[in-house]
């Protein structure tokens, strides 16, 4: 079957520049503007594929969903360090020396941490629970890509602490060398910054775990404890070990399942972005339907004249459903390539799991651009198929005859 | 010596439905077209003239009756086969001239040679030789807006015989046009009537084009009235099957 040459479509297109050019314009902010919000969706489910390790256990107390709502004894914490299959930690690099690291090395990997969750003002004034976490000197060898970016580790207690970089300035006290308060009582130094690899620990404010304890008046449990074990075999027999002991009361979860099960937040602006999405979509799509049913219109003698001379009612579908789909790709590429404009943002949210903040770094990895193909192709093939039908559906005598 | 009837119309009817009336155009009309004639359709607005021309070129469908082009019964074809012969054996040639305003000159001529096997170097040739043919030599690459009214005319009637169709369809194709215009496009018809033996239909409103036919029918309330060849009286009322 024979085409109508590409070139009509695309001198029609620079010759109805203004129209073709608005209406690539709607596609790009429509496009860009849901590529942003896959970007957090993305991020989150990134951050929480990343903060699972296959072969680190959380232990929280029977019944408990999260860290939040789990407390138990630091002896029962301190007990869970008996079992056996326990990894041990490594030795520090000369860099995390000087940065204060504490030395692990022939040390079981294994950390009782506290928690913390007060209502803090932002920056912009508004407020929000923030998870300020008791740490140990294990703590940052049971994280992914552990970084201190600025400053040093925390020393235990000496009210330092140390911040994500996520969160500074996002809230006041927060850069190094600051004072974070978070009461009257409770002050910190702050001695350092770190990343996590993109991990829910960058969303929290480490202090140690002493510290903490005495400044919550909490000195006697823990809201959890990570172990990273040997090997997988000694995963299974710590899961055996704790969950038989029933003197622990304790769940083992595989960190990885753990941080799939707190997806309440991912699948909520997944719910909510594809909504927006589809609704956005819908919009953009009939100004696409409006350009070419402009351009059927003005162009119906040239219709007329072509299926007179012989191109088939599917060759004029294919024309012009085919200069709908140029414009939104154009449209499209454009608005994800504006999106990629804001691949540094990090967004601060509430977790609906923790109900804290959560700083989330914009992903654009397969998602958002998977959306982005989606939106396009349904705005180009929905927006230009009516006019397209329109087109081929007109009487070439009649067609034939329009001025 | 006779020759082959081309074309032949038996008892056609065809009428418009416009809401709820049905409005008769042409009437029982019955006619034959031999190969080579160059005929020229006449008669007042409404009288049915340009419903005859698309009938014949396969534009559009009988109510009732018969139409055979070359054989070929055109009330019968489907839509994909008669859209399939059209680009093959018709060449048509408007009043507003019809060009792709965003196409060249040469592109142009070269639409209707798509829906064929040709290579695009054979394409190119085509078109070209077209355009020599109309004597627009050297305005290849023009766009229809830098082109008068009679070169645009030309450059719709090189596209009109690129594919070397057996029949060329011409509605009030000097219409638009002035004088001289009108008499070079007029030259040129009765140029591929005569020297490329191409059967020509044209309606047009104009006794001056109509004399450049070989047969001038007039058509009258969807009737066939008249029927003169080389400025005599034939017959008025023609049976196809005694024509042949």
């Amino acid at each position: 079957m024979a085409f109508v040459p590409l070139k009509y479509n695309f001198r029609n297109l620079s010759v109805r520049w203004p129209t073709t050019l608005l209406t690539v314009m709607v596609s790009a902010i429509v496009v860009a503007c849901s590529c942003v919000l896959f970007g957090l969706v993305d991020g989150l489910m990134y951050s929480q594929a990343v903060s699972g390790d296959p072969l680190t256990l959380l232990v929280m107390r029977k019944g408990a969903d999260n860290e939040t709502s789990s407390n138990f004894s630091i002896q029962t914490a301190q007990d869970l360090a008996t079992l056996k299959g326990i990894a041990q930690g490594r030795a520090r690099t000369a860099e995390e020396a000087q940065k204060g690291f504490p030395d692990l090395q022939d040390k079981p990997l294994i950390s009782g941490e506290l928690l913390n969750i007060p209502v803090m003002s932002r920056s912009d004034g508004s407020r929000v629970n923030l998870t300020i976490r008791g740490a140990t000197s294990a703590s940052p060898y049971l994280r992914p890509k552990f970084e201190i970016v600025e400053g040093r580790y925390f020393n235990p207690g000496t009210r330092e602490c140390i911040v994500s970089r996520s969160l500074v300035s996002r809230f006041p006290g927060t850069r190094l060398g600051q004072q974070f308060r978070v009461s009257d009582k409770e002050v910190y130094n702050v001695v350092g910054i770190f990343t996590a690899g993109s991990s829910a620990a960058e969303s929290e404010v480490w202090t140690g775990r002493e510290d903490l304890a005495a400044n919550t008046n909490n000195d006697r449990s823990v809201s959890s404890t990570r172990i990273r074990a040997e090997d997988n075999r000694s995963l299974e027999a710590l899961i055996d070990s704790i969950t038989n002991e029933s003197r622990f009361g304790l769940l083992p979860k595989r960190e990885s399942v753990y941080y799939q099960s707190q997806n309440t937040t991912a699948l909520f602006l997944t719910v909510i972005g594809t909504v927006i999405a589809v609704l956005l979509t819908i919009g953009a799509l009939f100004a696409a339907a409006n350009t070419m049913f402009a351009a059927v219109k003005s162009r119906t003698r040239e219709i007329g004249t072509m299926r007179a001379l012989g191109f088939s009612r599917t060759a004029i579908l294919m024309s012009f459903l085919l200069e709908s789909v140029v414009i939104t790709a154009v449209g499209g590429a454009l608005g994800a390539l504006v999106s990629l404009l804001f691949s540094n943002w990090s967004f601060g949210i509430s977790d609906f799991s923790s109900f804290s903040e959560r700083v989330i770094q914009l992903r654009f990895g397969v998602l958002p651009f998977a959306v982005a193909l989606g939106m396009t192709l349904a705005m180009g093939v929905f927006g230009g198929l009516f006019p397209a039908i329109r087109a081929v559906r007109l009487d070439v005598v009649k067609a034939l005859r329009e001025l | 010596m006779d020759r082959e009837a081309a074309i032949v119309l038996r008892h056609v009817t065809k009428s418009y439905r416009r809401d709820q009336i049905q409005i008769p155009v042409l009437s029982d009309l019955s006619l034959s077209v031999e190969e080579g004639e160059f005929l020229a359709l006449m008669g007042p607005s409404g009288s049915g003239k340009t419903t005859l021309l698309n009938l014949i070129a396969g534009l559009d469908r009988p109510t009732g009756g018969e139409i055979l082009v070359q054989d070929n019964d055109l009330a019968r074809m489907s839509d994909g086969q008669i859209t399939k012969w059209r680009s093959n054996h018709v060449g048509f040639i408007f009043q507003t001239y019809n060009l792709i305003p965003v196409l060249r000159a040469q592109e142009n001529v070269e639409l209707p040679l798509l829906l064929t096997s040709l290579s695009r170097k054979e394409r190119r040739e085509r078109a070209r030789t077209a355009l020599r043919v109309v004597g627009l030599e050297g305005r290849e690459d023009h766009f229809p807006r830098q082109l008068s009214g009679g070169q645009e005319q030309r450059v719709a009637i090189a596209r009109a015989i690129v594919t070397d169709p057996y029949l060329l369809v011409a509605d009030e194709p000097t219409g638009d046009l002035d004088r001289v215009s009108a008499e070079e496009i007029l030259l040129l018809l009765e140029q591929l009537n005569h020297e490329f033996e191409k059967t020509i239909v044209m309606v047009t409103h104009d006794p001056q084009a109509a004399k450049r036919a070989t047969r001038l029918l007039h058509l009258d309330k969807g009737k066939l009235v008249a029927d003169v060849a080389q400025g005599r009286d034939v017959r008025t009322a023609v049976q196809p099957e005694n024509a042949s």
